[in-house]
């Protein structure tokens, strides 16, 4: 298990420093100037060079990654005019646009993205592989159709229709639940669940339809097994094979799906997020994307990147927990 | 990422129909809501709220780039001068804000001088001096502080290599204060229109003592009518509350009905919509400064009487136009430009923006308010579909009888102003004049770069420009004045014109001090120049808002086009 630990981290250090060096990379090749438009439209050629000076644009780029690499490692300070603005160890910098420290803007947006990925996570697991094991148990029945069916218009459907449908049905015409506006779980956790349940709702729905037909196609796949057959020969009864046997080997592939997508949730959900106005990383890193806000993309992308290895990392050891034929190296 | 295969407009478009869907159905109590008023008067008290797409970031005088002052900015920030608050054209005039008057000109317009009001006052209770106005201009010059707006840097003597405050604390020689309540303005050139510029953020006072560099956005001082409560996520969500210390008595022009302004930014466009067009619960007080309805939006509402009464209708002075690069063969040719400026079919080009009650067919360059010196004038007059066949006479006079191929560069931003959708409505214009149009799409950034860039610009490229404030100067001084051609940098000169008779024109306008004279001849200058054929005028966007159904007192100038949220109330 230490070594399995040892192993992931080292391999993840590498992949968000491979990560962070191609989006520098990528930043520059791209089109489009940060201190002009940071600028504004109007802008002269030696204010955009006052800028590009102020924002270390004038190193060339190996030079302003290795800045970025010295401040994760040591810190840094940055001048905001007026005084100086400590940036402490691990420093991913500081917004070209705002002047922010970009652990702070993360900080400030982390919070929104988790509580949309997490708890949007916990629907679609509970109703996609609830819909799943239902259809793959109830093969043949009409159960199974209107399950099929459910899924289909699921996955069929974008998450905006579903969105701006559940804001016409429950805010709008049944006026039962308020337009969401973001409140923090520390301000106050019912409200925060109130608000959060659309937008919820909307994301699960087109996961779990998903993991409705993983899970159903999955779970018929086990249950044709031959180490079932064998069960059922020696007369174990059919509910005991579901739970300790088929579910087993069936939810595999569910797991390795969900940690996928809980990390690239991290990322954050833009289209929900916008829909339902909730200040995330997503609409962040749109935004500083489009401003050329390097630092902010980093360090989002970053975030996303460590949610993805961390997820992964999760899902080996659930698998190994699910399937005890896995060893953890 | 996921989640991205759809941008927000292709999304806006498709919800259009669905968001609106519920427009007419909700009429729900309002949640805890005081009692209203019924007498149609607007009346202090209540929250109003500002249901926004994009956030007030960077939210620093010094940084704002504003026209008047700005709308959410305006309730905070107070300057020498500022708009009048006052429907359609009478709303594009300047007024005093801060200042007793709009400013006093001497030696030709070079020196301007402004005094104070008495009694003015900071959220703190102390006093507003002069020397914290002058403050603020400098900090707007500071690379820590981009973003403002670039005239001060060429109009104040020696200001051209000013580095801001924090590098040079000396400051600028170019404004002298004599004494707390008198400011004092040196140009390098005259400048008759120095009063509708310091309407800008940069003219607001900060005083030196509570300057946070570039955290000052955070906890800005108010000088005006309302202060900051908390500014969320830089500027996402603000929640303002009365200045108990700004005077009514000392502000003619805002009315500050409400005591909260709760301003929530990030909202999708057809979300917005669908809340101002339902109206359930607070967002029946709830107002947006920055969402458009769109075609389909408008169609919808169009039917429903009750919701038509709640479109705001503005005019901001903006010109979207056909440009041309001279120097790029053939249109060094003035018959090919002139040939293109006839076989335009405006009717086609207004309607892939959305339709007539969107936008309005443009013939001149000068947008078609008043204050900007408007003319009405068409050197090509080719009706409201074009005229090929005077196009291909004209094609064939340049030496093109059987028709020419050029190539349109545009943006590839769906539904934009220089979108494909007005591109190909060109395309198919000029191609019954016997002229091919390749396109040439490009990403918003490579587009941008690629026309602003004197080296890469292309022959023939959509263009769009809007003023910082109502006047001529600023709209017609970037796109013709040979001096302002900018060779390593951002040009907006499109034609690279340098005419000395143009230069000089626009040389003994900006002299004048009396803005209705000063307009008359912009107008003039604008007409003298259209004959060039150097852009082909396309139109002039319409803006159309919705507001909340208990919302008074809607107040849309033409300066900005948008509803004044100083002037609004929910009482």
């Amino acid at each position: 298990m230490a070594r399995f630990a040892v192993r992931r981290l080292l391999q993840a250090v590498l992949v968000l420093l491979v990560l962070a060096a191609v989006l520098y990379a990528v930043f520059y090749l791209a089109p489009g100037d940060a201190a002009r438009l940071a600028c504004g439209p109007k802008c002269s050629t030696a204010t955009v060079a006052q800028i590009r000076e102020q924002m270390g644009l004038n190193d060339p780029v190996y030079v302003q990654f290795w800045h970025f690499l010295q401040g994760i490692l040591a810190g840094h300070d940055y001048s905001t005019g007026a005084g100086t603005l400590h940036c402490a160890a691990p420093c991913l910098g500081q917004s070209y646009r705002t002047g922010d420290l970009v652990s702070h803007i993360i900080a400030e947006r982390l919070p929104a993205t988790a509580s949309l990925a997490l708890g949007a996570m916990v629907l679609w697991l509970a109703i996609g592989i609830g819909t799943g094991l239902l259809s793959a148990l109830r093969r043949g029945t009409i159960v199974e159709r209107l399950l099929t069916g459910f899924t289909l218009v699921g996955v069929a459907t974008p998450v905006f229709i579903t969105g701006i449908l559940l804001l016409l049905l429950f805010c709008s015409w049944l006026q039962w639940l308020p337009y969401p506006t973001y409140v923090p779980l520390t301000d106050d956790p019912q409200q925060w669940a109130w608000n959060l349940l659309l937008p919820w709702l909307a994301l699960a729905l087109v996961e779990a339809a998903k993991y409705a037909r993983l899970t159903r196609s999955s779970m018929l796949e086990t249950l044709a097994e031959d180490h079932i057959r064998t069960f059922r020969a020696y007369g174990v009864r059919e509910g005991a094979i579901v739970r300790r046997h088929a579910l087993r080997g069936a939810l595999t592939p569910v797991i390795a799906l969900s940690a996928l997508d809980l990390g690239t949730m991290f990322g954050g959900a833009l289209l929900t997020e916008t829909l339902f106005g909730i200040p995330g990383l997503g609409q962040q890193l749109v935004q500083s994307v489009q401003l050329k806000d390097l630092p902010v993309v980093v360090g989002i992308v970053l975030v996303m990147g460590l949610a993805v290895v961390v997820a992964n990392a999760v899902a080996d050891v659930v698998y190994a927990v699910a399937d005890r034929r896995v060893v953890l190296t | 990422m996921r989640h991205l295969s759809l941008s927000s407009r292709q999304l806006g478009v498709i919800a259009i129909g669905l968001a609106l869907a519920g427009g007419t159905v909700a009429c729900g109590p309002k949640n805890g809501a005081d009692a209203k008023a019924n007498d149609g008067a607007p009346h202090k008290g209540g929250t109003l709220y500002v249901l926004n797409n994009q956030p007030q970031t960077n939210f620093d005088p010094a940084r704002l780039y504003t026209t008047g002052g700005g709308n959410i900015p305006g309730l905070i920030y107070r300057t020498l001068t500022t708009r009048t608050r006052a429907n359609g054209a009478a709303g594009n005039k300047v007024a005093p804000d801060l200042a007793t008057d709009t400013g006093e000109p001497s030696k030709n317009a070079t020196v301007w001088t402004y005094h104070l009001k008495d009694g003015l006052k900071y959220q703190d209770g102390t006093a507003i001096t002069t020397a914290d106005i002058k403050y603020d201009i400098e900090r707007s010059f500071a690379p820590e502080l981009s973003g403002g707006a670039p005239y001060l840097r060429d109009w104040l003597v020696g200001a051209a290599d000013y580095q801001g405050p924090y590098k040079d604390p000396k400051g600028l020689s170019a404004i002298e204060t004599p004494d707390a309540k008198t400011i004092v303005f040196h140009l390098n050139k005259p400048e008759g229109d120095f009063p509708l510029l310091a309407t800008q953020t940069s003219f607001a006072p900060v005083p030196k003592a509570k300057d946070t560099g570039a955290k000052y956005a955070d906890h800005p001082v108010s000088s005006g009518p309302y202060e900051v409560v908390s500014n969320e996520n830089n500027g996402e969500h603000l929640v303002l509350k009365r200045n108990p210390e700004w005077s009514a008595a000392s502000d003619s022009q805002r009315k500050a009905y409400p005591d909260t302004i709760d301003v929530q930014s990030g909202l999708d466009q057809a979300v917005i919509n669908q809340r101002l067009s339902a109206g359930v619960g607070k967002d029946a007080d709830a107002v947006t400064t920055d969402t458009n309805l769109g075609p389909a939006e408008l169609a919808k509402i169009s039917g429903d009487k009750s919701l038509a009464s709640r479109v705001g209708t503005g005019h901001f002075g903006y010109t979207d136009y056909l440009a041309f690069n001279p120097k790029v063969k053939p249109f060094d040719n003035i018959k090919v430009r002139e040939a293109i400026a006839y076989a335009i079919n405006r009717t086609t080009v207004v309607n892939a923006q959305g339709g007539s009650s969107l936008n309005d067919p443009a013939t001149t360059f000068l947008p078609t308010q008043a204050a900007f010196g408007y003319t009405p004038y068409d050197p090509f007059p080719a009706g409201t579909t074009g005229d090929p066949a005077k196009a291909k006479e004209l094609l064939k006079e340049a030496g093109y009888p059987h028709g020419l191929t050029i190539s349109l560069t545009h943006d590839t931003d769906k539904g934009g102003e220089q979108g494909p959708e007005v591109a190909t409505a060109i395309q198919e214009a000029l191609k019954l004049a016997g002229i091919t149009v390749k396109l040439d799409g490009e990403e918003h950034n490579a587009y941008e770069d690629k026309v602003h860039t004197v080296k890469s610009e292309p022959g023939a490229f959509l263009a769009g420009w809007g003023a910082d404030w109502p006047s001529g100067g600023p709209f017609l001084g970037p796109i013709f004045d040979g001096r302002q051609i900018v060779t390593d940098g951002a040009n907006f000169n499109n034609a690279q014109l340098n005419d000395p008779a143009v230069n000089s024109e626009i040389d003994a306008i900006n002299k004048i001090t009396d803005l209705k004279t000063a307009a008359a001849r912009w107008g003039a200058l604008d007409k003298k120049i259209g004959a060039q054929a150097l852009t082909v005028p396309l139109y002039h966007p319409v803006y159309k808002r919705l507001f909340g159904k208990d919302i008074k007192n809607v107040v849309i100038s033409d300066w900005t086009g948008v509803l004044d949220v100083a002037q609004v109330a929910v009482k």
